[in-house]
């Protein structure tokens, strides 16, 4: 009963959001998805009536009401998108992501670049000083057993040291996510991605390569800006569970050090956390056909009570029935409590995958 | 034990009795269309190569042109121009069928051909003291089933294959994509391609193991045969291993895509990763069958040129071993990113990192072959030492690439096509080149032009090293391969890299252009041109040498 | 027989069917890669409980996991399917029921079955099901909602396995397909 309350204040206040959000700031919102404009529409002034009094009921008073809309936020230049000219990676804002960029960086690198040197040394040596002008008469040596054990053995040893930080490395990428980790469904269809979090109730909305005059108008990079981002809150772990619908697609994030094939009749789980607000994007990873270079990822960290207002935007519940007795709540109750925002789960679950083809 | 040097060409000028017997040569059709002379079979395997090379090439060229700045400037056009009517998706299919054509052809119908078929036909008999192959007819039949094999492949990216014309799935020929993703004939006569060329690799390997295991002159031990000869032993193993495990991966591709049958699909309880898993079982000692005989080739021309013999025989000999043993245990670092336990990663990230060390004793025995050498550099020499530092830079970013973890950024972007580019392009091919010029004058009769030589070799290697350096920058950038437009940021390392293209066909035209002058007007070769450095057999037989050669069998001592 | 031969037919023999056994092995993959996923839980696949081998149930620990319930349908079959609550907290070693829902939301009958996997794929070895609906094909009638029951425990198993141990939520995850009566199981 509680819960139930909850949930309709919540969609009461994110109906609110969205459309005190769009009377403020319609200029700012062009790219925003047609259907989140349209979510609005409907029952404004509800809604304003709603919003003012239902945000102290919620736990971060503080927020003021204009902070509570949800804007798509613009991406920072040279983090977590391609720069031009780049050589270096991208930016990385997670744990693993400093963690392998420092293991690449400062041991892989150095030691593949010392070796390739020696040999390149050894080469110009052997050219210089063995060329026929300078030494007529060819040495018969065939063997030294000495130096072909160290050629062995140090190569080994080489390995050895760099396998110390490569195994951690892998123990870091692997270990268990958090209880508080949030989960996100992650689906690769032809030729774009579906998103869902379960646990706050939002149903799969679906994410396309914005055309580009929409980009560029948005001040987004081309190829890599899309409709609906994937929104997660900063500093927070975030599980994916990633499936493909139809072909193997695979989810990259450059930025996050995160790559996972999506197959289609199997669930691939993977995480990473994002220390850094910012948008970040990526690019589908596995050959998939035709546009496969245009199914980019999104995916927008906001500050927590932001992420916790877009949660509310999109007529989910932020909070999460994460584990125990509220779990009763959110698939099925979610449903009848988006009836009254309507147009909300046009992208929900039954929709998407028969629009898929 | 390494240096038949000191025995062998004792025995050469008996050879030059048996020049009577040219007037044995058949007649054109039957001497080049039912030919069972290792030489011949060997020559149409060359030439066969050269074809399918530029096709490949002039296909990697269009790539390239199309990648030479962001947005499609010319796919649709392209696939106007193939496929009658067409828009937007028929050009981006064109896409993928242009990558899936570039990755098979240059595999199985350039570099494959030339190393086996062409090189390892016309040399190994001759390395050995064999009269030719054991099988002649069967090697007949090899090179004819890999010309069908070409046709085919050729021929289907002109029928339906699902959003356009031809089989847009990639190389490595993924389920679902390749099942119910493409529709249309395209795929099946891509996959049946695969079988016959398949069958006449495994129909050749057959050939070179009974040829090597059964008809060495006398006193030619299998630890005093040329390191060639090993390494076409070594490959043709992998290739009668690897091969059958592709031919029935892909056999239950065509049944699920014909049949009904569900091996890789989830819906009738398949698994699309089981594919994933024969695929890359074939496919990670495949690349080592395209590089072995480059080892092989790269280690007579060191030795030749440095007048000293091979420096670490036997650890050269079975670091190749070891290379292709190890060779079947890696193939998942092919796949770290679909979804597989953490001791699986760290199993497969070890023992991809053990391949380094064979390969590092190949790398240092090489230098150490010509440390103390009186070294000359002609164009093989040249092509040789291009060989070495640039296959070492190939290695060392498959060093990077073998950790699961990093991996997991590169996976699938364009660090690994300047990884196997480097291996393949960079090492396969200028082992080939080497190959090439090392052998053109014992297999014409005529030397190259050296000036020629040495052009082609500084204009390639610089054009590829700037075609395909940059690629590492666009894959830690994050572009991802088999993308047929990018973002903005991309450019200006594409350009470059198309640039790079332009500067290494300019190399490959300076190439065709000695050939042709060196067959026409090349000077006439002496049986052994490369002096005292030259010890394995073929440098004791006439250039070009006799129809049929050893019908006396030299003796080893 | 193999001895009378020439050594040259002998040593193509011996390559032949060395070949031939490769052949066989790439098709022996199928069976034997599903062999070794049920061994070792390997891509995540779960464990089916034999009431027979497991003679005592096992122990309840005082430890808890979570389960998360996933539900896919893959496009081309007209249902909505989904869990009843999309994550569960059960005792390591308990029996658990869980409840997927499915909907026919097109005019005629359909059938569908269903695959399914657990994530991180370490746990599969100790995620057992006493009762699936995933076993068998299910038939909706136009219109129809079923609820479907998944009995399972976690076997306790986990906590001597250091490299599951510390997982504190088990993704369990369905597809559900068509079954086209032309397609076969393989």
């Amino acid at each position: 009963m509680k819960s139930l309350k909850t949930l309709v204040i919540a969609a009461a206040l994110s109906l609110g959001a969205v459309s005190v959000g769009h009377a403020q700031a319609p200029a700012a919102a062009p790219a925003e998805a047609p259907v989140a404009a349209t979510a609005a529409n409907p029952a404004p002034i509800a809604a304003d009536a709603a919003a003012p009094t239902a945000a102290p009921a919620t736990t971060e008073a503080a927020v003021p009401a204009g902070d509570a809309n949800y804007v798509p936020m613009k991406p920072t230049p040279g983090i977590g998108q391609p720069v031009a000219k780049g050589i270096d990676f991208q930016p990385q804002v997670s744990p693993v992501g400093e963690q392998a960029y420092w293991f690449n960086n400062v041991i892989l690198l150095p030691v593949i670049t010392v070796i390739t040197l020696f040999v390149l040394g050894l080469l110009l040596w052997v050219v210089f000083r063995y060329r026929a002008k300078a030494n007529p008469v060819p040495s018969k040596t065939t063997h030294n057993t000495f130096i072909e054990i160290i050629w062995t053995a140090i190569p080994v040893l080489i390995l050895a040291v760099i396998a110390v930080p490569s195994i951690r490395l892998l123990a870091q990428q692997y270990e268990p996510p958090s209880k508080e980790a949030l989960t996100i469904k992650v689906t690769g269809y032809q030729w774009y991605w579906g998103y869902a979090y379960p646990d706050q109730g939002i149903g799969e909305y679906v994410s396309k390569m914005l055309p580009e005059a929409d980009a560029k108008a948005a001040g987004e990079p081309y190829q890599l800006a899309v409709d609906n981002r994937m929104v997660v809150p900063v500093g927070r772990q975030v599980k994916l569970i990633i499936t493909g619908a139809d072909v193997i697609h695979s989810f990259a994030v450059p930025a996050f050090w995160t790559k996972m094939d999506a197959v289609p009749g199997r669930a691939n789980e993977t995480t990473f956390t994002a220390n850094k607000v910012g948008v970040f994007y990526g690019q589908c990873s596995e050959l998939c056909g035709v546009d496969h270079g245009y199914m980019p990822i999104a995916v927008e960290v906001l500050p927590v009570d932001r992420w916790e207002a877009w949660v509310r935007s999109k007529g989910g519940n932020p909070a999460g029935p994460v584990t125990a007795v509220a779990a009763a709540a959110p698939a099925p109750a979610a449903t009848p409590a988006t009836t009254t925002t309507e147009a909300v789960p046009a992208a929900a679950p039954a929709a998407a995958p028969a629009a898929t083809n | 034990m390494t240096d038949i040097a000191a025995t062998a060409p004792a025995h050469g000028h008996a050879d030059h009795a048996h020049d009577d017997h040219d007037h044995d040569t058949p007649g054109f059709f039957v001497r080049w269309f039912m030919s069972t002379n290792h030489k011949d079979i060997g020559t149409l395997y060359l030439i066969f190569a050269i074809v399918a090379g530029i096709v490949g090439g002039v296909i990697s060229g269009m790539m390239r042109l199309e990648l030479a700045e962001p947005g499609i400037q010319y796919l649709t056009g392209w696939a106007q121009f193939f496929d009658g009517a067409a828009g937007d998706v028929q050009g981006k299919h064109f896409w993928n069928v242009m990558i899936t054509a570039h990755g098979l052809i240059m595999v199985f119908f350039m570099v494959m051909p030339a190393m086996i078929g062409g090189f390892g036909n016309w040399f190994v008999p001759l390395m050995i003291g064999a009269p030719d192959m054991a099988f002649p007819r069967m090697n007949n039949v090899s090179f004819w089933l890999t010309f069908v094999a070409f046709v085919m492949l050729v021929g289907s990216m002109f029928v339906p294959g699902g959003s356009g014309l031809g089989a847009g799935t990639g190389w490595t020929v993924y389920a679902p994509l390749s099942t119910s993703g493409s529709a249309g004939p395209a795929v099946d006569m891509a996959i049946f391609s695969l079988h016959l060329a398949g069958a006449a690799s495994i129909l050749g390997a057959i050939n070179f193991i009974t040829t090597i295991f059964n008809m060495r002159a006398p006193g030619m031990t299998i630890h005093k045969m040329p390191l060639f000869v090993w390494s076409v032993l070594v490959t043709a193993f992998l290739l009668l291993l690897a091969l059958p495990v592709l031919a029935a991966a892909i056999t239950m591709l065509l049944t699920d895509r014909n049949f009904g049958t569900t091996f890789y699909d989830a819906a009738g309880g398949g698994d699309p990763v089981l594919y994933q898993h024969l695929f890359w079982f074939f496919g990670h000692p495949e690349v080592y069958i395209m590089i072995l005989p480059g080892f092989g080739i790269v280690s007579q021309i060191i030795s030749t040129f440095s007048r000293k013999p091979v420096f670490g025989y036997l650890g050269m000999a079975y670091a190749m071993v070891a290379i292709g043993v190890v060779g079947f245990i890696v193939w998942a670092h092919h796949m770290f990113t679909v979804g597989m336990s953490v001791n699986l990663k760290m199993y497969f990230t070890a023992a991809t990192m053990v391949i380094a060390v064979p390969t590092g004793i190949k790398i240092f025995s090489w230098i150490a072959t010509m440390w103390g050498g009186s070294m000359s550099f002609k164009t093989p020499m040249v092509w040789s030492l291009g060989f070495i530092f640039m296959f070492t830079v190939g290695g060392v970013t498959g060093v990077v690439l073998a950790n699961g973890g990093v991996d997991t950024n590169l996976h699938d972007t364009y660090y690994v096509v300047a990884h196997f580019h480097y291996v393949l392009s960079l090492g396969a091919v200028f082992s080939l080149f080497a190959g090439f010029y090392y052998w053109f004058p014992k297999m014409s009769g005529r030397m190259y032009n050296e000036f020629l030589g040495q052009l082609h070799f500084w204009i390639f290697f610089i054009g590829v090293n700037v075609l395909f350096f940059p690629q590492h920058f666009l894959g830690q950038q994050g572009m991802p391969r088999r993308y047929p437009d990018y973002p903005e940021a991309y450019a200006f390392w594409h350009l470059i890299s198309s640039y790079g293209y332009v500067i290494m066909a300019v190399g490959v035209l300076i190439f065709f252009v000695n050939i042709l002058w060196s067959l026409v007007a090349g000077k006439k070769a002496a049986d052994n041109p490369w002096g005292e450095g030259a010890t394995t057999l073929e440098w004791t037989l006439s250039s070009p040498p006799p129809f049929h050669q050893f019908n006396e069998l030299p003796r080893i001592a | 027989m193999i001895a009378r031969l020439s050594p040259k037919a002998k040593t193509a023999s011996l390559a032949s069917a060395l070949a031939l056994a490769m052949v066989g092995l790439g098709f022996a993959a199928v069976p034997l890669y599903d062999l070794f996923c049920r061994v070792t839980g390997f891509g995540g696949t779960t464990q089916r409980y034999d009431p027979v081998a497991a003679a005592a149930d096992p122990v309840v620990l005082s430890r808890t996991v979570s389960v998360r319930f996933d539900a896919n349908v893959s496009p081309g079959l007209p249902w909505k399917f989904y869990p009843e609550h999309p994550t569960d907290t059960v005792s390591i070693g308990a029996r658990d029921m869980a409840i997927f829902i499915a909907e026919n939301n097109s005019s005629k009958p359909v059938v569908g079955t269903a695959g399914f996997n657990v994530t991180p794929t370490q746990a599969g070895k100790y995620f057992t099901k006493i009762q699936c609906f995933c076993f068998t094909e299910q038939r909706l009638e136009p219109g129809q909602q079923m609820r479907m029951p998944v009995l399972f425990f976690v076997d306790p198993k986990i906590m001597d396995d250091p490299d599951a141990r510390d997982i504190q939520e088990i993704t369990l995850s369905y597809t559900f397909h068509p079954v086209d009566e032309g397609k076969k199981a393989s």
